[in-house]
């Protein structure tokens, strides 16, 4: 049986206060789909056949569509059979978790996200062991690296179909759970910040005499965001063992201070008291005891003095398709490499 | 006593939720009202919309415009217009704001900063352009505020006002107030471009959006494009994505909704519902202040009710007075 791909494409990412206080990227709608459509050609130049998508209101799915009739009429066979899910669409990350569920229920080979680290946390929460191929769609991304889709489209192709061995293809990531009071965890990928807004307001981070702890499953000096704190001050690799734990505070009281890409294009001081390594499975429990948490750059939780919160740390949570190793096999391999004529070139 | 989480003072949490339940309680009696039939021409109801309408407008002073739309009642309470005469001007009363010319869509005052409500969709967007322009003329760090809906988005007069508002880089912030619906079109079939940051990125304009229903998003995103704006940082759009209550006017069997929708969204996702929980969670508002103020706003209405019902009608003298306006 030939495998199936998933494709998930969130059109609200990249919508956020950033715009304003920062000069954050708005890639646009049609952009978006022709991002599916460039991974759909991709795909099917690897000899995927069949490809899930899950629907939305936000304009992709039209685009996609007539990008799919137009190759159609055309006479071309650029594209692989496109079936959209059954699924209620309602405008909120919950289409994101229902499609990633449906995707894997319908045991699909791989999922291939675009959107930004948001994005790939509601996927993350229901993917299971299918690998992610992330496509960076969103604001800071610091989760989805920036790649050209048809880059991304191909490894996954090579990778469903058999091309390139899984001990190759696949990277294993860290995550960082949070669980409030005993009840189920939420998941983090990058980043958890405990800041002093006890409202989510325009969920984004940016005021960085609010940030008071940081926990990050990788510190990367290249990225933007909290992971970017960390990072400028002790980098840990995404596939080195453990995280790190900052302590801030406002600048102007602070030990140190560090000038971080809080945002794209908004340089800030951000207070440092303290950093440490930490270690996965061990549960942390923050100072701040009300307020926000931001999950992946984002206030998503308020937390009062009453309830119990812990940060852990998790090795192996989730698998990604590595796609510089896997088109670096490819190449060695000979894998895009054919001695037919080039229009009856595909990859099987 | 815990201290204050929030971006406001205990003060003006204290009037923002005064001024939605103003609105909520406002627009729940003139729908009861309508159906009796004493209240002439067309209303159309912003119940369900109140956080978008003070959140943004909590900013704002009587220095800075608003230009206002068809359904236009909270964006009037968030101003500061008088809810007695805007209660008489429905009922077409010579005590109106509009002397009992306008009615429910035409509702200035421009003492408030407040430019009408407005029966031509997209009408607001040039209107506010000109304010914004006086206010940078002017240089008193003025903005002007347009509000308009999803359907009244793909207006030539919105899309040539972003436009204008980009190249003289003017103090103007562009509000879609997203219900899903224009009249009764879903937005999925009406609006080719199918995201409105999309669209003002086309005008080179930055675009958020924001939960509508979430007063302190719309709070927190309006302050930072309003301060932008007082500085000379120039437009921005934001698109408040929300729910109304009632159909698009009153009498609308809203056939287009799903069944049972309207009842899902009170329960759900009623912004007034979702900032009393907020505040009283932090333990800054307590449900007996909040109660005491929605006894004090149902005493208000009831006596705008009364009073407008007893005010006399506009003479027939003054029929052809009032037509144009110096100001």
């Amino acid at each position: 049986m030939r495998p199936t791909v998933g494709i998930i494409a969130n059109p609200v990412s990249a919508r956020d206060i950033r715009r304003v206080v920062a000069n954050a990227a708005s890639l646009q709608i049609a952009d978006r789909a022709n991002i599916v459509l460039r991974v759909l050609a991709a795909l099917a130049a690897c000899g995927v056949a069949d490809v899930l998508v899950m629907p939305e209101s936000g304009g992709i799915r039209g685009h996609v569509v007539r990008g799919l009739e137009r190759s159609h009429n055309q006479g071309e066979h650029r594209f692989p059979r496109v079936v959209f899910l059954d699924m209620p669409v309602t405008g909120t990350v919950e289409d994101t978790r229902c499609a990633a569920r449906l995707m894997r229920a319908a045991g699909v080979a791989a999922m291939i996200v675009l959107g930004g680290d948001g994005t790939h946390r509601a996927v993350v929460a229901e993917c299971g062991p299918i690998p992610l191929a992330p496509i960076s769609t969103g604001t800071n991304n610091a989760f989805p690296e920036s790649r050209e889709p048809t880059i991304t489209g191909l490894a996954t192709g090579l990778v469903v179909m058999g091309r390139v061995p899984r001990d190759v293809a696949l990277a294993a990531n860290k995550r960082l759970d949070v669980v409030v009071d005993g009840a189920k965890p939420d998941i983090a990928l990058v980043d958890v910040a405990f800041v002093t807004d006890r409202y989510l307001g325009a969920r984004a981070l940016w005021r960085t005499e609010t940030f008071r702890e940081l926990f990050v499953s990788f510190a990367d000096p290249q990225v933007i965001g909290m992971s970017a704190i960390a990072g400028l001050i002790e980098p840990v690799g995404r596939n080195e063992p453990g995280g790190l734990m900052v302590r801030l505070a406002p600048a102007q009281s602070a030990k140190l201070t560090v000038f971080a890409p809080i945002a794209p294009g908004l340089i800030d001081a951000v207070g440092i008291d303290e950093w440490r390594r930490i270690q996965t499975g061990i549960a942390f429990v923050p100072r701040l005891k009300a307020g926000s948490i931001a999950l992946d750059g984002e206030r998503e939780i308020f937390i009062s003095e009453r309830q119990q919160v812990s940060v852990t740390l998790i090795d192996e949570a989730f698998y990604t398709i590595d796609v510089t190793r896997v088109m670096r096999f490819a190449a060695t391999a000979g894998l895009f490499q054919t001695t037919e004529r080039p229009n009856t070139a595909a990859l099987t | 006593m815990s201290t204050n989480p929030f971006p406001l003072a205990k003060d003006d949490l204290i009037k923002a939720y005064r001024t939605m339940r103003t609105i909520r309680e406002f627009e729940e009696r003139v729908h009861v009202e309508f159906a009796k039939g004493d209240i002439p021409g067309f209303v159309h109801l912003y119940a369900g919309e109140e956080a978008c309408a003070t959140g943004i407008i909590v900013h704002l002073s009587d220095i800075d415009r608003i230009a206002s739309t068809h359904r236009g009642h909270g964006h009037c309470i968030a101003k500061g217009v008088d809810i007695g005469a805007m209660m008489a001007e429905i009922y077409g009363r010579a005590t109106g704001s509009c002397r009992g010319k306008g009615g429910s869509m035409h509702i200035a005052d421009l003492s408030k900063g407040m430019m009408g409500a407005n029966g031509i969709l997209g009408a607001g967007a040039p209107l506010i352009c000109g304010a914004a322009l006086a206010a940078k003329r002017r240089g008193d760090g003025g903005v002007g505020v347009t509000f308009f809906g999803d359907g009244a988005s793909n207006q030539g007069t919105v899309l040539e006002s972003m436009n204008l508002a980009a190249i003289w880089n003017l103090p103007a912030i562009f509000v879609v107030e997203n219900n899903g619906y224009a009249e009764s079109t879903s937005i999925d079939y009406a609006v080719a471009i199918d995201s409105y940051v999309d669209r003002a990125a086309g005008f080179g304009l930055p675009g958020v959006t924001v939960d509508g229903t979430d007063f302190f998003a719309v709070y927190e995103a309006a302050g930072e494009m309003i301060r932008r704006a007082r500085e000379g940082g120039g437009p921005a759009l934001l698109e408040c994505r929300m729910i109304r209550f009632f159909g698009h006017f009153e009498g609308d069997a809203q056939t287009y909704k799903a069944k049972g929708e309207n009842e899902h969204n009170r329960a759900t996702r009623d912004c007034l519902k979702l900032f009393a929980a907020r505040v009283s969670e932090a333990g800054v508002l307590s449900h007996a202040e909040m109660e005491s103020i929605d006894r004090e706003v149902l005493g208000l209405i009831e006596e705008a009710v009364a009073t407008a019902k007893a005010a006399p009608l506009p003479a027939a003298a003054d029929l052809l007075t009032d037509v144009y306006v110096n100001y």
